[in-house]
């Protein structure tokens, strides 16, 4: 018999991404909001984090999930500044999954919470595969990594809902340009909210609790 | 380097279609790799040759393209596809398009052969 072709044109669905629609339904179920914060590693999840803690704790109850490849320092960072933190160890692995979150899950209580933190592996490339059923997705930069990051690592600027873009205090150290770094986002995604901030100084983080807060709002009114 | 998890997804698919099919080989399968969807291909490619090499269909051939982003204009209606990932449309100039093509990973074919004289039709 001669080989036969069977067209087939099916997308690959991947363990994690069915995990990822069953995490996203009992997000919705507990009515949390939850956001994965991603970037190359050193651009500042965790200080943003414990910013976030100190400055929103007494508006909203948070907890937070922290991947990292090994050590629990950014949890107790996180913990520290005043918000319950899991932190898991990736071992070798370069990207959170659906699996480990959920395992995660077991140490919070989510009816009991308004936002769910996931800081992602340090890593531009693999997390931005990896839906792990948030509803709000960070990209951090920071300036001292260069203004054409977003051209560089394109698959998860484009896929982002807010850009974060610290360490503003040490853009006049760096050859780093504002504009030139917003131009490259509007190339990637027109329209993108992008977040000036310095997490050492705290300049610009307002603008970040804000949007927090308006995302919070928008998932709660969905949620109800 | 998240493809090995990936190729596994890609072999689960694939034999669970010859699991529909019984008394048909696996002689070749076709991948198609969005520019935008995360994958490296040369990965891929080697993450698969590993799973082939050591099923029941060792000689079955894996063959990736690579798809370029396929954008579709908003305001125009324009399809258009870019390779550095400018969303402008060549048309209108407007950079409010979305994705059509490009942004995933798919399973395109199956190459299956059978000696069964009776089994012409594959499901």
């Amino acid at each position: 018999m001669p080989p036969k072709r069977i067209r087939l044109d099916k997308a690959i669905v991947t363990e994690s991404d069915r995990l990822a629609a069953e995490l996203a339904e009992r997000y919705d179920r507990a009515g949390v909001l939850v956001m994965n914060l991603m970037s190359s590693p050193g651009a500042g999840k965790t200080s943003l984090l414990e910013a976030t803690a100190r400055s929103l704790s007494d508006r909203f109850r948070m907890a937070c999930i922290d991947g990292d490849l090994a050590t629990d320092r950014d949890a107790q960072r996180v913990r520290k500044a005043g918000m319950p933190c899991t932190q898991i160890n990736t071992g070798g692995g370069c990207h959170l999954n659906g699996k480990q979150v959920r395992d995660a899950l077991a140490a919070h209580r989510l009816q009991d919470l308004d936002i769910l933190f996931i800081e992602n592996v340090g890593n531009l490339v693999c997390p931005a595969v990896f839906d792990l059923g948030e509803h709000r997705r960070v990209v951090v930069s920071s300036t001292p990594e260069g203004d054409d990051k977003p051209v560089k690592y394109p698959v998860a600027f484009r896929l982002a809902d807010a850009v974060v873009l610290n360490k503003m205090d040490l853009v006049g150290a760096t050859d780093f340009v504002v504009e030139a770094f917003r131009e490259y986002m509007d190339e990637i995604k027109p329209g993108l909210p992008v977040l000036e901030v310095s997490c050492k100084t705290g300049d610009g983080l307002a603008g970040w609790f804000e949007w927090v807060a308006a995302a919070r709002d928008a998932v709660g009114r969905k949620v109800e | 380097m998240h493809e090995i998890s990936l190729a596994q997804a890609v072999w689960r698919q694939v034999t669970a279609e010859l699991a529909d099919r019984p008394g048909y080989r696996l002689r070749g399968l076709d991948l198609v790799v969005g520019a935008m969807s995360g994958v490296d291909p040369e990965s891929l490619e080697f993450a698969m040759g590993l799973l082939v090499g050591e099923s029941d269909w060792p000689d079955a051939e894996v063959r990736l393209r690579t798809e370029p982003l396929t954008l579709v204009c908003n305001a125009c209606g324009r399809e258009f596809t870019t390779d550095h990932f400018d969303l402008t449309c060549p048309a209108c100039g407007s950079r409010d398009a979305d994705p059509v093509r490009g942004t995933d990973l798919r399973l395109e074919s199956l190459e299956l052969e059978t000696d069964d004289a009776a089994e012409t039709h594959p499901a």
